[in-house]
């Protein structure tokens, strides 16, 4: 049996058959069917997502002392926020950090998912070398974040490497405490978020096809922007949704890559948190969930997550 | 074996130095991991030795490593297996339209999109102003299920669309229940995306930083504690932990592999191929 | 850092010593409760700077309860002690903390007629005063937030009460940190740390309430200026420090700022930074890893901080007790002893002294140059034969305070000032 026949999948079984199931027999309690099998689920995110953010939408208009909130109905935490200068430069930083985040991840893990989908032969290989990359995340982040500094640092492995092979005279100190940093250790973090979802579509992918692209006279580069990435968009566009979603809500990695230089959307709720201005951090994160929710608002209506994966 | 294009090792390189990239802090914890008993977190080395290693077994001047890993692990646990059960009753569920399911669905992604200080918050919010206590085990475990619950779901979406739907239908003709179906049928079928969904649903949890921070309340998991832990001197010892979590995982993943080996060879005489595809 | 052979050998010898003095001492009259007291389970938290696993085995074998210790850093101190009133009994806080955390009731006033030491705590915690005649230094001085009304008391009062908010257990004077051997020069001014000769070198702690009055005792020692009262700051005079503090980092002064303690270690022992802000005990580990670190006294003076222990609201009966046994042992020695050989001071300072070798009190306490090497309570080596303490003697050090850390009247705006900074 051939990796290819193994991977290739059977046609016709969705939506024409799913209909002919609804139509015949137990129609009458599917919705009570669904609603029993899907009421574990409806409850965790009715108290631990619906909830909390209607607590904090309440809490946004609440205010605070120095130590305690208290309910009230005021437009200050907003207004405070809107009006100052350097929440729009906070969110310009994250967009940034979210797009160039976004590109590097895009390009290594299409890649990255390219080989294994279409140059690793077997499943258990593909299997094995996935596994082999999600192993350094069993390492706590804390402790890996740490590790960057000594191997970006001044006196690091990666400045007295390139030192030692006679690159640079003098260590890069832009290495460390850098948007570069913050952006490296955003695509050592999330690169793998992009890598399944674009294999997982590539996996998905009639081999056939791209056998008649070849017959047909494409090369391997028509062939790859012809017809495999047209087909891999729904997993472009859930990997994006990963990482634009993770980079925009982190603010751990922000503040240990930066040496606390610089802040994202995520810092400043964290620092309100911190100082115990419950309402102020409240009112960002309303405006963070807004912003976040119409970017993917945007990028779903580019697929529909459901039937595509 | 037919011959390997050009490509494949271009793209081999690449994949071989992604590895590498991945694997640089891992490297360097390693390396730091055999600093000699008066060696800090960062180089030079000062000396090699086994100390820290042996240090990770005993009383540290803060913080409590061990207690800590084990409500890491048994939280981990815990979410696991929830979400495992509650990802195919969902997957289950969501395979026919059902009234209101297209909202459930758009919660699902909402719970996967939002920032995760923001369930923090939230959470910690209600617990606090409605007076309950959090507790890892309560706040902190229903946290960890918004991140992980829409994961699961989404592998099983993954997995229930190249369901072969021909094997329930032949199950059902001779007269199987439904419950029989999905037990003897459809769930040995997509047992083998069931390891990875429980896979993703405890690395997920075991590594969660943020939606922990406000929900965990008087003790600590395990990143929160080594969080706290760098309010004092922390020492190579969390190196050492991190270097034993490495080669663990490799021993894990090493049996999994095996699993999965095994049971591809009881399915390949058994002539199916369906439910693959999916970590 | 903890050589666990040399930690069992230290503190055994250390306890056949001190056996006499602590059953004298610690147990002055046999408790009715001495037998289920065993079973009570009291949980502190704090930041790992005094909740160390050592005490809380101590106390297990000197007093057979259980303390269980939590570390955290200082913003979730200060959000668990406000907010989660319940998650704990004992709150170890620094007092610009207790300031902020007292109204909110979650702690109760402590009875000092329960407190054996309680003459002896040093004046800085009592009427604020080092020696009848000094002067009280600026910002939020124990004294001012160390008392209260009664049991029940969420103000502050003005002088002793015999109700204390906090128990006064640890405190020091701190200053900057620098590595000689990468500045070679000497280092005498807190003007130095914006000195373009350190750019890309330089580092700041991001704690706000600390993190300002570092920059000030920087801008006021640089002559741009002069503060009315540093510890309580007017709007003017936090904009001006904070564009001064700007316009450096946007130059590039800083490398980095750091929020946990062991993140300025690391900085300094990397040698990423060779100025900074920095607390003493991260000096200590500094140089325990045989790199040249000084904790560098400034003409201006020190800024100072204080610790305490504070109890929960909800303590009563017999966990109370136990606490007050807790508080009492506390003061009695043995943990000053402990903090003040990694460079801390003790509340007690007397008796620490039977806890400590003439050696190591001459040393860390008096000033004096050490007779024989000097050890941290780990066993590293601290300091070699004929080197004495920068910053010399108690005295000297406590005596030159130029501020407490503070909460001001403007936290609010400074505090978002202050975010702005780090944002820009």
């Amino acid at each position: 049996m051939t990796a290819l026949s193994k991977n290739r999948r059977l046609s016709g079984s969705r939506p024409a058959s799913l209909l002919a199931q609804l139509v015949t027999g137990r129609t009458k309690n599917r919705h009570l069917m669904g609603w029993l099998l899907a009421s574990p689920l409806a409850l965790v995110l009715l108290v631990f997502l619906v909830l909390p953010i209607v607590m904090i939408v309440i809490v946004s208009f609440w205010g605070a002392t120095e130590f305690s909130i208290y309910p009230a109905f005021q437009w200050d935490n907003y207004q405070f926020l809107l009006t100052s200068p350097v929440t729009y430069k906070v969110f310009l930083n994250t967009f940034k950090y979210a797009v160039l985040t976004w590109a590097f991840t895009l390009t290594i893990g299409f890649t990255v998912a390219y080989f294994l989908a279409f140059h690793v032969r077997s499943l258990t290989w593909q299997i094995a070398l996935f596994l082999l990359c999600t192993i350094p995340f069993w390492t706590s982040n804390i402790i890996r974040m740490i590790s960057w500094i000594p191997f970006l640092g001044r006196n690091g492995i990666a400045n007295s490497t390139l030192m030692s092979m006679g690159v640079i005279d003098e260590p890069l100190d832009w290495l460390l405490y850098s948007d570069f940093s913050v952006i490296l250790a955003f695509v050592h973090l999330y690169t793998l978020f992009m890598v399944v979802p674009i294999f997982n579509t590539m996996m998905r992918i009639d081999r056939s096809l791209i056998e008649a692209a070849y017959d047909s006279g494409a090369t391997g580069w028509q062939t790859l922007t012809n017809v495999i990435i047209p087909l891999c968009k729904p997993g472009i566009m859930i990997g994006s949704i990963f990482v634009v979603t993770l980079v925009m809500g982190d603010f751990i990695t922000v503040r240990f890559m930066s040496g606390s230089q610089s802040a994202n959307v995520g810092r400043l709720i964290s620092n309100d948190i911190g100082l115990l201005q419950y309402p102020s951090a409240a009112a960002t994160a309303v405006i963070l969930l807004i912003t976040v929710l119409m970017v993917i608002g945007i990028l779903l209506r580019f697929v529909d997550i459901r039937k595509e994966l | 074996m037919d011959r390997r294009p050009r490509s494949f090792y271009v793209l081999a390189t690449v994949f071989t130095l992604f590895l590498l990239f991945l694997y640089g802090p891992t490297f360097t914890i390693a390396i730091l991991s055999f600093q000699g008993p008066e060696g800090g977190l960062t180089f030079p080395m000062r000396g090699v030795s086994l100390h820290w290693f042996r240090d990770l077994f005993e009383q540290q001047a803060v913080g409590d490593i061990w207690g800590s890993f084990g409500r890491s692990f048994v939280l981990g646990l815990m979410v696991m297996v929830t979400t495992v059960v509650v990802s195919v009753m969902g997957g289950l569920a969501f395979r026919k339209r059902f009234a209101g399911s297209g909202v459930l669905f758009y919660l699902v992604v909402t719970s996967l999109v939002i920032p995760s200080i923001l369930v923090s918050l939230g959470v910690g919010l209600i617990f606090s102003q409605s007076g309950l206590d959090v507790h890892w085990a309560t706040s902190g475990f229903g946290s960890q299920l918004t991140w992980t619950l829409p994961f699961g779901l989404l592998i099983m979406f993954a997995v229930f669309n190249r369901f072969d739907k021909s094997y329930e239908e032949a199950a059902r003709d001779q007269g199987a229940s439904a419950w029989q179906t999905i037990r003897h049928v459809v769930l040995p079928i997509i047992a083998p995306s069931l390891i990875g969904v429980a896979l993703f649903g405890f690395t997920l949890s075991y590594d969660e930083f943020a939606r922990t921070l406000l929900t965990a309340g008087s003790y600590n998991t395990l990143p929160l504690e080594i969080y706290g832990m760098t309010t004092n001197v922390t020492t190579p010892v969390i190196f050492a932990l991190g270097t034993l979590t490495t080669a663990f995982s490799l021993v894990v993943i090493g049996v999994f592999l095996a699993s999965v080996w095994a049971m591809n060879r009881r399915r390949a005489r058994q002539g199916s191929d369906a439910g693959q595809g999916m970590v | 850092m903890t050589e666990a052979t040399k930690t069992g050998l230290s503190r055994r010898s250390l306890l056949k010593g001190a056996a006499a003095g602590v059953a004298a001492s610690a147990f002055p009259a046999p408790m009715i409760w001495a037998q289920n007291i065993k079973d009570v389970t009291l949980r502190q938290f704090g930041t790992g700077v005094s909740n160390i696993n050592e005490v809380a085995q101590k106390v297990k074998e000197d007093l057979g309860f259980t303390l269980e210790m939590t570390a955290l850093d200082s913003d979730a101190v200060t959000q668990r002690a406000a907010t989660q009133p319940k998650s704990f009994d004992i709150a170890d806080i620094e007092y610009w903390i207790c300031k902020k955390v007292w109204p909110t009731g979650n702690l109760q006033g402590m009875d000092v007629s329960k407190i054996r030491n309680y003459d002896k705590i040093v004046g800085i915690f009592k009427d604020g005063k080092l020696t009848p005649d000094s002067t009280i230094a600026q910002g939020t001085s124990p004294n001012s937030v160390g008392f209260t009304d009664g049991p029940d008391g969420t103000r502050f009062a003005d002088q002793e009460t015999g109700w204390m908010t906090l128990i006064p257990t640890i405190y020091n004077a701190d200053t900057l940190g620098i590595r000689p051997d990468l500045i070679g020069r000497p280092i005498d001014s807190w003007a130095e740390l914006l000195n373009p000769e350190f750019k890309g070198k330089a580092s700041l702690l991001d704690i706000s309430a600390i993190g300002i009055m570092d920059a000030a005792m920087v801008c006021e020692a640089m002559g741009e200026i002069t503060y009315g009262n540093k510890g309580n700051m007017t709007r003017d005079e936090i904009d001006r420090t904070l564009a001064i503090m700007t316009e450096a980092k946007k130059a590039g002064q800083f490398r980095a700022f750091w929020k946990t303690f062991d993140e300025s270690v690391n900085l300094m022992a990397s040698g990423e930074v060779v100025i900074q802000s920095m607390w003493s005990p991260a000096i200590t580990a500094v140089k325990s890893r045989g790199i040249p670190c000084v904790y560098q006294p400034l003409k201006e003076g020190y800024r100072a901080w204080g610790g305490g222990i504070g109890l929960s609201k909800n303590l009563s009966g017999l966990e109370l007790d136990a606490a007050y046994e807790y508080i009492n042992w506390y003061l009695d020695g043995w943990v000053g002893g402990f903090l003040m050989r990694q460079g801390y001071y003790s509340a007690v300072p007397e008796t620490s002294k039977n806890y400590m070798t003439e050696n190591e009190w001459g040393y860390w306490f008096e000033g004096k140059p050490a007779t024989e090497v000097i050890t941290n309570p780990y066993g590293d080596a601290m300091a070699q034969p004929g080197e004495t303490r920068d910053g010399g003697s108690f005295e000297e050090r406590m005596g030159h305070i130029a501020c407490w850390n503070a909460v001001m009247d403007e936290n609010q705006y400074m505090v978002r000032k202050w975010n702005e900074f780090i944002a820009a």
